[in-house]
């Protein structure tokens, strides 16, 4: 158990840090089990970040005051209890609920393990340690939500949490925290905590928005949506090695990781077209500048300060409320674009089926699959594709249908994009406005 | 700090901005930033047919296109933005789209002819003989006659004319739910046109 406690304290801290956006691709798929309405399903993701907001500052207190292993291992075991009861939850409410009790376990599990991981490490590595899980949990979970929900379920995403969260209590316990006297008890880090939470609030659109706009806008199955968006976390962990050669200091990390972020947003507001490989590199961008600023920042938010497990609070909160203002900033801007979308899309729908060299009869058939398909996705991206098999088509006018049928696929692609596109351009501006607090200057205290 | 040292400093951020501009060039270069829905064609502005229809569904349909563009350049909205108005309205159509789309229709048909594009009458009269509700006899008889004859004494704009005149507009709009009915009135219109107009040439003759 000695070998494996500190990977195991690791694991869980990627594990809660992933549950952050980890159902991202599954929302579809719980929205049709559970039978929710789209507000609904926005809390899911909401509940948990505004919980684990929330509570990580109290949550540290209490672990500061009292014996941090048993409030890492208390945490950990209500974070496999609430995780098992996401995975059971037969309806929207219960998962919501389910989802937040997972985030108060999460919050106590998290700051707990900062102590105990220095408890073991030593500062600089324990720190790391629990920095490197944090950035690689944050940037897989759509990735790891995604595959799991394609070759199993939705459910599996909860359920394969609760063995290594099972595994990481004993773990917790076994660690004899070195509690130092701590006389002195410092403010939180203003500057990096605010510039950790306009970045997160911006790598909301990278990590939410974009894997919506695979799955819903250009109709990627989940799968190649998981194995697109896993150019952020392969980017994130390479960016380490690449800076080090650069020998640039801490803080020009940051600022050139949020330009890295904003301008991959940016990008992402641009695509030619619908094609996986356009993501690619923007993804590069903001996978690098991820790398480059959560843990620069985290580092700096804890760096000769006490009590440390406060001040680890102090960074998962100032993240998740970046990725609950992200989630409340960008949703609506999302949800108006699209609805000013249906208008340019539904005219160029039309002008494709006027202008097809089809009968008549057959258009006005379309007209009218397209029409009740359209009633049906009332405030989402359009399917348009079951319109065309219900279609009683002569099969000399076939090969017109066919092309119709792509055609009006790429206007929805199209206007999905555009939809898009303001989401991810105030996100860059979001990361952007990162610059600010990181432009000034450490005093010494 | 020194020169060196803050030049070392600012290499990464200026990497970063290059590798932003290289991103962001590339993909404006290959129409980053243009890929939205296609913008609706004005109208006023659309172009003439170039080929002549070779059925008279498809004459019929062309004549209901054009004609849409054209009512839709009088009320002063994109043709497509008039076909979803019509679609989707729950009301009967006002009697402006109904004017607009009858004299859309007319100025279809000037249109076509002038683009050359009019299919010879001897074409429709064979089609709407078809449907026509006549005397098998008479049938026969204009069947019989020399596609020159008939071209020459059925002017087809003039034929087209009378069938849009014909044309029953507001139920042609209230029967599209039915895609069947849609044909019916369009080619009923044409047949009735044909047999006014042969019969007004018959009797120019006597």
């Amino acid at each position: 158990m000695r070998r494996f406690r500190v990977p195991l304290l690791a694991l869980t801290v990627g594990l809660v840090l992933a549950d952050s956006a980890v159902v991202t691709l599954a929302l579809p798929a719980i929205l049709q089990r559970l039978h929710g309405t789209v507000p609904q399903i926005a809390w899911v993701l909401i509940s948990f970040n505004l919980v684990l907001a929330l509570c990580a500052v109290p949550a540290a207190r209490l672990c500061d005051r009292f014996d941090p292993r048993i409030c890492c291992a208390a945490g950990i075991a209500l974070f496999a209890a609430a995780s098992a009861a996401c995975a059971l939850a037969g309806s929207m409410e219960l998962l919501i609920a389910a989802r937040s009790v997972q985030a108060l376990g999460g919050a106590f599990a998290l700051v707990g393990s900062l102590e105990l991981l220095v408890s073991v490490e030593g500062e600089t590595r324990g720190v790391g340690w629990w920095i490197a899980a944090g950035v690689v949990g944050t940037a897989a979970g759509p990735v790891v939500g995604g595959l799991l929900t394609e070759a199993i379920s939705w459910q599996a995403i909860f359920v394969v949490q609760v063995p290594v969260a099972i595994l990481a209590v004993p773990a917790a316990l076994s660690i004899r925290p070195v509690r130092t006297p701590t006389p002195q008890r410092h403010p939180p880090a203003l500057a990096p905590n605010l510039a950790l939470a306009l970045l997160s609030a911006a790598l909301t659109a990278a990590l939410f928005l974009l894997v919506l706009l695979l799955v819903e806008g250009w109709r990627h199955s989940p799968a190649a949506a998981a194995l697109t968006v896993s150019v952020i976390p392969l980017a994130a962990a390479a960016a380490r090695p690449l800076v080090r050669r650069l020998g640039a200091t801490p803080r020009m990390e940051a600022v050139a990781g949020s330009l890295l972020i904003a301008g991959g947003l940016v990008a992402l507001a641009l695509p030619p077209s619908a094609h996986l490989a356009w993501t690619i590199a923007p993804q590069a961008l903001i996978g690098l500048g991820l790398g480059m600023t959560v843990d620069r920042l985290t580092a700096a938010a804890l760096r000769d300060r006490l009590p440390r497990a406060v001040h680890g609070g102090w960074t998962i909160a100032a993240r998740h409320f970046g990725v609950v203002a992200g989630l409340l900033v960008l949703t609506p801007v999302f949800t108006a674009s699209l609805e000013a979308a249906q208008g340019p899309a539904q005219e160029a729908v039309t002008a494709l089926v006027l202008d097809a060299p089809l009968q008549a009869g057959d258009k006005v058939a379309i007209a009218h699959a397209l029409s009740d398909r359209l009633a049906d996705q009332h405030d989402q991206v359009p399917d348009l594709r079951p319109a065309f098999r219900s279609l009683d088509i002569a099969p000399e006018d076939r090969p017109a249908a066919d092309d119709l049928e792509r055609a009006l696929d790429d206007q929805v692609r199209r206007a999905a994009t555009r939809a898009f596109r303001d989401s991810f351009l105030i996100a860059g501006a979001l990361a952007l406005l990162a610059l600010i607090p990181l432009s000034v200057r450490r005093r010494s205290r | 700090m020194s020169l060196a040292v803050r030049a070392r400093s600012l290499a990464l951020p200026l990497l970063a901005l290059v590798l932003v501009a290289i991103v962001l060039v590339v993909q404006v270069a290959n129409g980053g930033g243009r890929y939205a829905p296609s913008a609706v064609a004005d109208p006023c502005t659309a172009p003439a047919p170039t080929r002549t229809p070779a059925t008279l569904d498809a004459l019929g349909q062309q004549l209901v296109l054009l004609g849409l563009d054209g009512a839709a350049c009088r009320l002063g909205v994109s043709r497509e933005a008039l076909t979803l108005q019509l679609a989707q309205d729950h009301e009967d159509p006002s009697d402006a789209q109904v004017d607009a789309l009858k004299a859309g229709m007319l100025d279809a048909i000037d249109r076509v002819k002038a683009a050359g594009a009019l299919p010879p009458a001897a074409d429709l009269v064979d089609q709407a003989l078809d449907s026509a509700d006549l005397n098998a006899l008479v049938k026969l008889a204009i069947r019989a006659l020399p596609d020159t004859v008939i071209n020459r004494a059925l002017p087809t704009d003039e034929v087209l004319r009378q069938a849009v005149e014909n044309l029953d507009v507001r139920a042609l709009l209230g029967d599209l739910d039915d895609s069947s009915q849609l044909g019916n009135l369009v080619t009923k219109a044409v047949t009735k046109a044909v047999e006014q107009t042969l019969v007004a040439q018959v009797r120019g003759l006597v």
